[in-house]
């Protein structure tokens, strides 16, 4: 009953994090795009912390480079349970234009296990957004 | 930098989340002696990718890809100075439309930066409200980029030997109605930043750079002009067909954080204006020109001037298909000396502002560690802690 | 182009201030370029006569290039007075690449010096504080990627191994 409750909390208003891992900005910026008047997902009562602690959902972008690695895994680990990741962007999924640098893991998954990807270089708003609402369905199967 | 950098003292600090608005993924390790910044140590790592080594294993047109996605936010500067450099290397010269089409889009790219910037640096500042009517106004031109290039951030529009897609009369008229709603819009912000006292005392005297401080450290770009230097690529050494438009390089004298933001929005009113003209005098013909496929051994450099300052690009070539050397050196990285300068003497409260007002453009996972110097006590903070803080601080002035 | 003009003044000044048997090769490219090879121990003089006589006013960047086919490290200076650009270039060995710092004269340098020196190797004497600025922080110090004799893949596999070995933070 209790569980039910957290968890209807949960999808009704999801808190997320944002993360980048050595991205080149253009999915941030789509990602801040999102929160702002235009595309305003906080509409779907999806609101964006400031701490891992805080957070259900972590939005990470980039294609994690080597100096960035541990830290998204410590960050990561930091997250409460349950706890969803929504790769954005190619860099995230496979690292993108990135492959065969020396410096990057090609892609979250290398790292931790990510639940949703949303392709593209940059994904628009709108494609996010989308991305999100599917995790919510996750969300209310988990 | 003075001071020694020691990778275990940042080991113990955890990089955490971060606010969107904040996207520089710089390790700023300050000194500081009660409220007052002593020293400043950066370290700019976390984005590293290893995009220079990986330029060699690629040919000239996929290289293009490759340097747009060096930053998001200036992505169309970066492929034009690349495609500027490999038509230099193969001694190609562009269509006349095309570098008229460079100029336009480069210039719509200097609006949404700057417009986007703007909005950042209202964040730091506690006005939301502000933010929040700015990227509002940015979707404007958003749309007008989409309009021309099909993209709303990597345009992919810039080619070896011209640009991919031309402007239309009807998308020339578009652009010019969205310019002149831009102006409107611009105005109103003049107006906040001229008259709204809270902004002000925020940034009047604050984060202040001497000329001679500034052309010492190399800084480039707006963070330059503001400290009243004249200087601009686009002016100084024109490429593509900005010899052909009249313009002024916008310049501030104060030098504090104020400086900064009226020169970009004044570079803003410019660059609206450089579009009209472009647009009013762009001449006929084609877009592209060929360019062969292997370019014999040469070696060029090329310069822009992005959003944030200078870019520079250096080229050498082997006769391949290939590129032997590719350089980049975009120019956040030159104004990093200048912001710890800038930086050094202020309260823990204005780094916020001081450090978002040379628009570094890193990414997203900056950290800031303090030291208390007289008891050695150190503590870390993210940005949104610090952001917090800065507005409390304030609140009790 | 007027620009031009007052860049060959300036090679030619350049010349007569550092003496002529001093400056190996000069290049001119368009449209407001120059590069110039001098000789390694007569650097510091050079660029302190551009910035100091010709009134040259920053240091755009410093480049490394690897030439690895004459056994050679080539480090190149890119000066402008915002409108022309003097890239001053000096050739070292490769198996000892040291060249003396500029950051004396230039102190916005030394960031791109450190740069370099990740990047290459190359040893900038009298450098204050030489120490990696863009590689990660368990990055085995002997290894420089942009040099031509290391690929990407035997990179990755280095840090794979140090990895292995229990380094953190690559």
């Amino acid at each position: 009953m209790a569980l039910g409750l957290v968890k209807w909390a949960r999808i009704k208003s999801p808190w997320i994090l944002h993360f980048n891992t050595g991205a080149c900005n253009a999915c941030d910026i789509e990602v801040l795009a999102a929160l702002t008047p235009r595309f305003d997902v906080e509409r779907f009562g999806i609101l964006l912390k400031g701490s891992p602690r805080h957070a259900d959902v972590m939005v990470v972008t980039g294609s994690v480079t080597r100096q960035i690695r541990d830290r998204l895994v410590r960050v990561y680990e930091q997250m409460p349970e349950p706890k969803f990741v929504l790769a954005v962007g190619n860099c995230a999924a496979t690292g993108g234009v990135f492959q065969q640098c020396y410096n990057v893991y090609e892609g979250i998954d290398k790292v931790i296990p990510v639940d949703v990807y949303v392709p593209g270089c940059p994904p628009r708003p709108e494609a996010i957004i989308y991305g999100v609402v599917k995790l919510l369905e996750k969300l209310a199967k988990s | 930098m003075s001071g020694e950098y020691e990778p275990e003292s940042i080991f113990e600090i955890p990089v955490g989340p971060q606010h969107p608005a904040l996207k520089e993924p710089i390790l700023l390790h300050f000194k500081i002696e009660g409220d007052i910044i002593v020293d400043v140590i950066p370290r700019p790592a976390y984005t590293h990718r290893g995009i220079e080594k990986a330029t060699e294993a690629r040919n000239y047109i996929q290289n293009i890809y490759l340097c747009e996605r060096v930053c998001g936010i200036c992505s169309f500067i970066h492929t034009l100075v690349y495609t500027q450099g490999v038509e230099r290397l193969a001694e190609v010269e562009p269509p006349p439309r095309a570098k008229y089409i460079r100029v336009i889009v480069s210039e719509l790219e200097r609006i949404h930066s700057h417009a986007l910037w703007l909005g950042v640096a209202a964040h730091e500042l506690g006005f939301d409200t502000l933010f929040y009517y700015i990227w509002r106004d940015r979707e404007l031109v958003m749309d007008l980029l989409e309009l021309i290039t099909g993209n709303r951030v990597n345009y992919a529009m810039s080619t070896v030997g011209g640009v991919r897609r031309d402007i239309t009369d009807e998308v020339a008229h578009q652009i010019k109605k969205g310019m002149k709603i831009f102006r409107e819009r611009l105005d109103v912000y003049t107006e906040v930043v001229e008259q709204e006292p809270t902004l002000r005392k925020r940034v009047v005297d604050v984060g202040k750079l001497s000329p001679h401080d500034a052309v010492a450290l190399c800084a480039v770009g707006p963070t330059l002009r503001a400290t009243g230097v004249k200087r601009d690529v686009r002016a100084d050494d024109p490429y593509q067909a900005y010899d052909e438009i009249p313009f002024n390089v916008a310049t501030y004298h104060t030098g504090d954080v104020l400086a900064q933001i009226v020169v970009r929005v004044l570079e803003m009113y410019e660059a609206a204006n450089i579009i009209d003209y472009a647009l009013d005098h762009m001449p006929g013909g084609p877009i592209r020109v060929k360019v062969p496929w292997n370019i014999a051994p040469n070696e060029v450099i090329s310069r822009g001037e992005a959003p944030r300052g200078e870019l520079f690009y250096y080229f050498k070539s082997n006769g391949t298909e290939k590129p032997e050397r590719v350089k980049i050196r975009t120019p956040t990285l030159a104004n990093i000396p200048a912001v710890r300068q800038m930086l050094l003497g202020y309260h823990i409260a204005e780094i916020p502002i001081v450090f978002a007002s040379i628009d570094p453009c890193l990414s997203c996972t900056a950290r800031f560690s303090f030291i208390d110097v007289k008891t050695g006590k150190s503590w870390v903070w993210d940005r949104e802690q610090l952001r917090r803080y800065s507005l409390k601080w304030y609140g009790k002035q | 182009m007027a620009g031009k003009t007052s860049l060959e003044e300036a090679v030619e000044k350049l010349k007569a201030g550092i003496g002529a048997e001093n400056v190996l090769e000069v290049k001119y490219q368009p449209p407001r370029n120059v590069f110039v090879l001098v000789k390694t121990e007569k650097l510091k003089d050079a660029v302190s006569y551009i910035m100091k006589n010709l009134n040259y006013q920053y240091v755009i960047t410093i480049t490394g290039v690897d030439l690895i086919k004459q056994n050679q490290m080539e480090v190149i200076y890119h000066l402008t007075d915002y409108s022309n650009t003097i890239s001053l270039r000096v050739r070292i060995p490769r198996d000892n690449p040291k060249v003396p710092t500029i950051t004396d004269i230039i102190p916005g340098a030394t960031l791109y010096e450190r740069e370099v020196h990740d990047m290459f190797g190359i040893v900038f004497e009298g450098h204050p504080n030489l120490v990696k600025l863009l590689l990660p922080d368990g990055w085995p110090e002997d290894l420089h990627p942009l040099r031509k004799d290391v690929t990407v893949q035997q990179i990755r596999e280095r840090l794979e191994e140090e990895r292995k070995k229990g380094v953190r933070g690559i």
